[in-house]
């Protein structure tokens, strides 16, 4: 199982809490240019990850534990 | 009076139960409702009574058919009854003779239901503080259905459609029938074991009993006791089952599990979207704040016309001086005035006052000096002896034959002595 970055989701929440922070506005300017760009490159990673739309394949698990694709039989 | 027309209790009671007992209809009664107050006696005949919400009657089950029965009647239970109404004489009360009964399978099924409902409930399987939030937004998701039917299928079309990144696992299960609930639980507990964002666990409608396996409490403990968050989907909409009671939170039906489970792929594009937006204009509105905070200090008029502030300070010595020059006049004009008042003063334009005035003081003073001057006892007669200069005070100092002078006021004698004459009545000796 590849976990080569972080979940998704862990990334879009913390997008989310950069965005609160920037709002609040009780950062340095420094500091919050820095993080401006870090929620930029945050919402493009993620934005890629959905625009990768790739075909996930159903996966069932056997009886005795494996993992098999899974087509549904129409 | 005739005696004839009056029955016998005996009689009427015969006469109700030949009515009774000849009627078609109360000669096979089919009953339903539930048991209560069951005395099994010794000799294998059920005493109890059948009851409804509104009504009651009582019941007797001769062993005959008692051995028959394939449950074990309990107070509670809902049953399924075929008998014949008739009436018991002692008492004069009808009851129904019970020939066949069988268990009423939904109206059991709601009472364990309710049963286990309760007991869970009140371990604390439902309590909301044991519910795990649902990720919003999982990358795989986890399902326990059957692996044929309109649950998975709806289940995976609307994941498909919704969020297609997302990957599936399902973990086929029976989900009606004899060994459906271990199945369901053992499903569940082998789930645990793969890295999976939320589980669903669930099934298409059905009767009651279709879903009942759903209101196990094997079931209900193997969602208690999983670590992934559990969405649960039992039939439709109206269908509760103990599983949705335990899940960390239920949808109405599977498809809504689905929609429950992964976000909306152009929901999320759009709020990715917004999230730019926002994080553009948050650090706009940071920049231009910045800016304006750094032109009104450039624009404070220090900065601008530094010269400002010397005039202040100028300024300020300015009154400074004023002030002293002020205050140095003032402390003049207090001293000549004080000046000028002396010399308006009577003493100092009549200085031969003072002069007066000591003379007169000098006059007293040597006046009380003559008082005690002793050259003024002269005056009154008296005399001092003297001897070599030496005022005599005792007669040892002299003797006869020695000059003495003797000082009177205005004159002074030369004597010799002649004679000494001790007298012993002084006061000196």
């Amino acid at each position: 199982m590849e976990k080569k970055d972080s979940k998704f989701e862990e990334k879009v929440t913390e997008l989310e809490k950069i965005i609160d922070e920037l709002e609040n506005g009780n950062i340095a300017l420094e500091e919050s240019i820095e993080k401006y760009a870090y929620a930029m490159q945050l919402a493009k990673e993620c934005d890629e990850k959905l625009k990768k739309i790739e075909e996930k394949v159903n996966k069932i698990v056997s009886e005795n534990g494996k993992i098999e694709d899974f087509d549904l039989e129409e | 009076m005739n005696d004839d027309k009056y029955l016998s209790v005996g009689a009427l009671t015969k006469y109700l139960k030949y009515k009774f007992d000849t009627d078609e209809h109360l000669r096979n009664v089919f009953l339903k409702g539930e048991i209560s107050n069951l005395k099994k006696h010794t000799t294998g005949h059920y005493y109890f009574s059948i009851k409804d919400e509104n009504s009651k009657i009582n019941a007797i089950m001769f062993s005959r058919n008692t051995k028959q029965l394939n449950f074990n009647p309990e107070d509670g239970m809902k049953v399924r009854i075929k008998g014949r109404i008739s009436i018991y004489e002692n008492t004069g009360s009808y009851q129904i003779y019970v020939e066949e009964m069988e268990e009423d399978g939904l109206g059991n099924l709601y009472i364990l239901f309710e049963k286990l409902k309760k007991d869970l409930e009140k371990e604390g399987l439902f309590d909301p503080k044991n519910k795990k939030p649902i990720p919003k937004i999982p990358e795989k998701v986890g399902i326990v259905t059957a692996p044929t039917g309109a649950a998975i299928k709806d289940i995976l079309s609307t994941i498909k459609r919704r969020f297609p990144i997302c990957k599936t696992i399902l973990f086929p299960a029976l989900v009606q029938g004899e060994n459906a609930k271990e199945d369901i639980a053992n499903k569940i507990k082998l789930a645990n074991n793969y890295d999976i964002d939320v589980l669903i666990i669930g099934r298409g409608g059905g009767s009651i009993e279709d879903l009942w396996p759903f209101n196990e409490e094997c079931v209900a403990r193997a969602i208690y006791e999983s670590k992934i968050p559990i969405i649960s989907a039992v039939g439709h909409e109206i269908d509760y089952t103990i599983a949705d009671f335990v899940a960390d939170l239920r949808a109405p039906t599977p498809t809504g599990a689905a929609e429950i489970a992964v976000p909306s792929m152009y929901d999320l594009e759009k709020l990715l979207g917004q999230y730019q937006i926002r994080a553009s204009e948050a650090i706009t509105k940071k920049i231009n704040y910045s800016k304006l905070q750094l032109e009104s200090i450039t624009g404070s008029f220090v900065i601008k016309n530094p010269m400002v502030m010397f005039e202040n300070k100028r300024q300020y010595l300015d009154s400074l001086i004023e002030k002293i020059n002020r205050d140095i006049y003032y402390l003049l004009d207090n001293k000549k005035q004080y000046f000028k008042n002396i010399q308006k003063s009577y003493l100092f334009k009549n200085p031969k006052m003072i002069y007066e005035n000591q003379k007169e003081k000098l006059k007293n003073d040597i006046i009380k000096l003559d008082l005690v001057n002793p050259l003024n006892i002269l005056k009154r007669g008296y005399s001092l002896t003297y001897k070599e200069e030496k005022v005599i005070t005792n007669i040892k100092n002299i003797k006869i034959g020695d000059t003495i002078s003797i000082r009177l006021e205005k004159a002074k004698l030369e004597a010799k002595i002649t004679s000494i004459k001790e007298e012993k009545h002084g006061k000196e000796r």
